[in-house]
């Protein structure tokens, strides 16, 4: 029997996923390698500091505990679903989760508003950041309504999720699971693995080398050493 | 002349995917990319081969029967007589499209399974319709087809049964064959309307929509749709748990403790998700939202006067 799967099928689950991790790895290595110093947030932090706040702040924190709210799910989903197995732990899982996603949608949305509203901002902009943010508002986007529309997402990302992308991890992509899936879902699917193959290419590097040691340093103030007049005039 | 604006370069506005171009500028380097792209694509399909008669279990089974009479759809016993190869090739490949092209005898299957549309099968071909054609036809010349179908008891279920099948929907008791518990994407009114999952259909009716505990059976044994075939192919469920389950299921669909609107609950979380991220606001702005203004602020304003004096 020929494959049940059409190649377009073939081509966005079973082969995108390792385009997009090729171009992930090669491209990371090759810029921190060629363009060692572009591995930066290219904070603008600088520029703007109060609207600032109520983008990044909800942003991170929200989108760091969906990931690892995925990536738990990837790597033991027996355990998730065993948490799971319990009425109100399933509820409070889910309904933190979409608090977090909540958090991480407002903050995605002020950072873009922000670098449209400050002329400051949106001249250090480029094309790149816009097509980014703009990926990361439709992921975020159509993780939300999967998890409002199709809800319990956690326990059938465990069943049908996980196995999906340990098959693609021991080579041998197995693409049934992913195949009946809604089609907001398949577009979460699709838009992941084009985000981590655009990953490289954009500011998002800096997930690489977060300064960890931030979080144990002790305080800084920094302080402007310059005439504010004479830097007023200067621009 | 080159502007620096904070820590940012901003003139000729070239981004690293600009620059990543040089990829392609390199033979030796572009040789190198794409061969492995070619590896990538050559490390094959994933292995689909099966034989017939498990193409027509995984696909078929649920639905039709060859020479045990009508299940959800006909019996498919000589089906072949009933009209030309080409018109069932054509059926196969696209149910809905022949239903909805007003084709007689597609609309009179149509209406006599209720209503029940047949699925279109991922990556049906006319070769593969063809193949299970002759193979139903080889069937029918059998004098009982390994398709004719297991006969179901049709007598009450004990209310044991019922309470097993809900243990099992529920994932408290797991399945045999460590398939996942139907509650993580189906949900019945019987566990709360609002409790179970939303991925799959509500299978409150799901005996009445399959058109009996004969037709369900048969489903639940080989499930056919892409999601739950994924999950069942090679993690079957046994006669005890179908049994357990079509039991709860015709219990769930005669009990109207918790037939209310359910999507009310569901809507109340989805504001309360709203409210938990609002109150995340208010606390992150709480604990974090002077950081600037505790230090640097006094500093500015310090410097402003010391600079006006």
């Amino acid at each position: 029997m020929s494959s049940p799967f059409s190649n377009l099928e073939q081509l966005l689950y079973g082969i995108l996923p390792y385009v997009a991790m090729f171009v992930f790895f090669l491209v990371t290595i090759i810029r921190y390698r060629v363009h060692t110093f572009s591995y930066s947030s290219l904070s603008s932090q600088f520029l703007e500091n109060q609207f600032h706040f109520w983008g990044v702040v909800p942003f991170h924190y929200g989108i760091i505990v969906i990931l690892t709210g995925h990536l738990v799910a990837f790597l033991i989903p027996s355990q998730l679903l065993a948490w799971n197995g319990v009425p109100w732990r399933l509820y409070v899982l889910e309904l933190s989760a979409l608090i977090f996603a909540f958090l991480t949608l407002t903050g995605l949305v002020n950072l873009m508003v922000r670098r449209k509203k400050y002329s400051k901002i949106l001249e250090v902009t480029t094309k790149t950041d816009w097509l980014l943010l703009f990926l990361l508002l439709l992921q975020v986007s159509a993780g939300i309504y999967v998890a409002i529309t199709y809800r319990w997402g956690s326990s059938w990302f465990a069943t049908s999720m996980s196995p999906y992308l340990w098959s693609l991890v021991k080579l041998n992509p197995d693409i049934s699971y992913v195949i009946g899936m809604p089609w907001m879902v398949k577009l979460h699917i699709i838009n992941a693995f084009v985000i981590i193959g655009f990953f490289p290419f954009t500011r998002l590097v800096h997930v690489l080398v977060v300064p960890n040691p931030y979080l144990w340093r002790k305080t800084q103030v920094v302080r402007w050493y310059r005439d504010r007049q004479i830097s007023r005039s200067s621009v | 002349m080159k502007r620096i604006i904070g820590n940012q370069l901003t003139s000729g506005k070239r981004t690293l995917f600009d620059r990543s171009l040089f990829l392609l500028k390199s033979p030796l380097k572009t040789i190198t990319f794409f061969m492995l792209f070619g590896l990538i694509l050559g490390y094959g399909s994933p292995a689909q081969s099966q034989d017939i008669a498990q193409t027509f279990k995984q696909n078929c089974s649920s639905c039709h029967w060859i020479g045990g009479g009508r299940l959800i759809g006909p019996d498919l016993k000589n089906v072949s007589q009933r009209k030309d190869r080409d018109w069932h090739v054509r059926f196969i490949l696209d149910p809905k499209a022949m239903i909805d092209s007003g084709d007689p005898y597609a609309k009179k299957i149509f209406a006599e399974a209720k209503n029940v549309l047949m699925l279109k099968v991922p990556g049906m071909t006319a070769k593969l319709a063809n193949d299970l054609l002759d193979f139903i036809e080889a069937e029918s010349k059998l004098d009982s087809s390994q398709f004719a179908g297991k006969k179901v008891a049709l007598g009450p279920f004990s209310a044991e049964d019922a309470a097993k099948g809900l243990e099992l929907f529920t994932g408290r008791t797991k399945l045999e064959n460590n398939a996942p518990g139907c509650i993580n994407c189906h949900t019945v009114n019987s566990v709360g309307g609002s409790l179970g999952g939303r991925l799959g259909p509500d299978l409150t009716q799901v005996v009445a929509r399959l058109q009996g505990r004969t037709a369900i059976t048969s489903w639940l044994s080989a499930p056919p749709t892409a999601t739950m075939k994924s999950q069942f192919q090679n993690k079957p469920l046994n006669e005890q748990e179908i049994k357990s389950l079509v039991a709860y299921f015709e219990s769930s669909a005669n009990n109207d403790r918790y037939n209310f609107d359910s999507s009310i609950i569901w809507i109340a979380v989805i504001f309360c998700g709203f409210g938990g991220s609002l109150f995340g606001l208010i606390l992150f702005s709480g604990i974090w939202g002077k950081r600037f203004r505790a230090v640097r602020h006094p500093l500015v304003k310090l410097s402003k006067i010391r600079g006006e004096s």
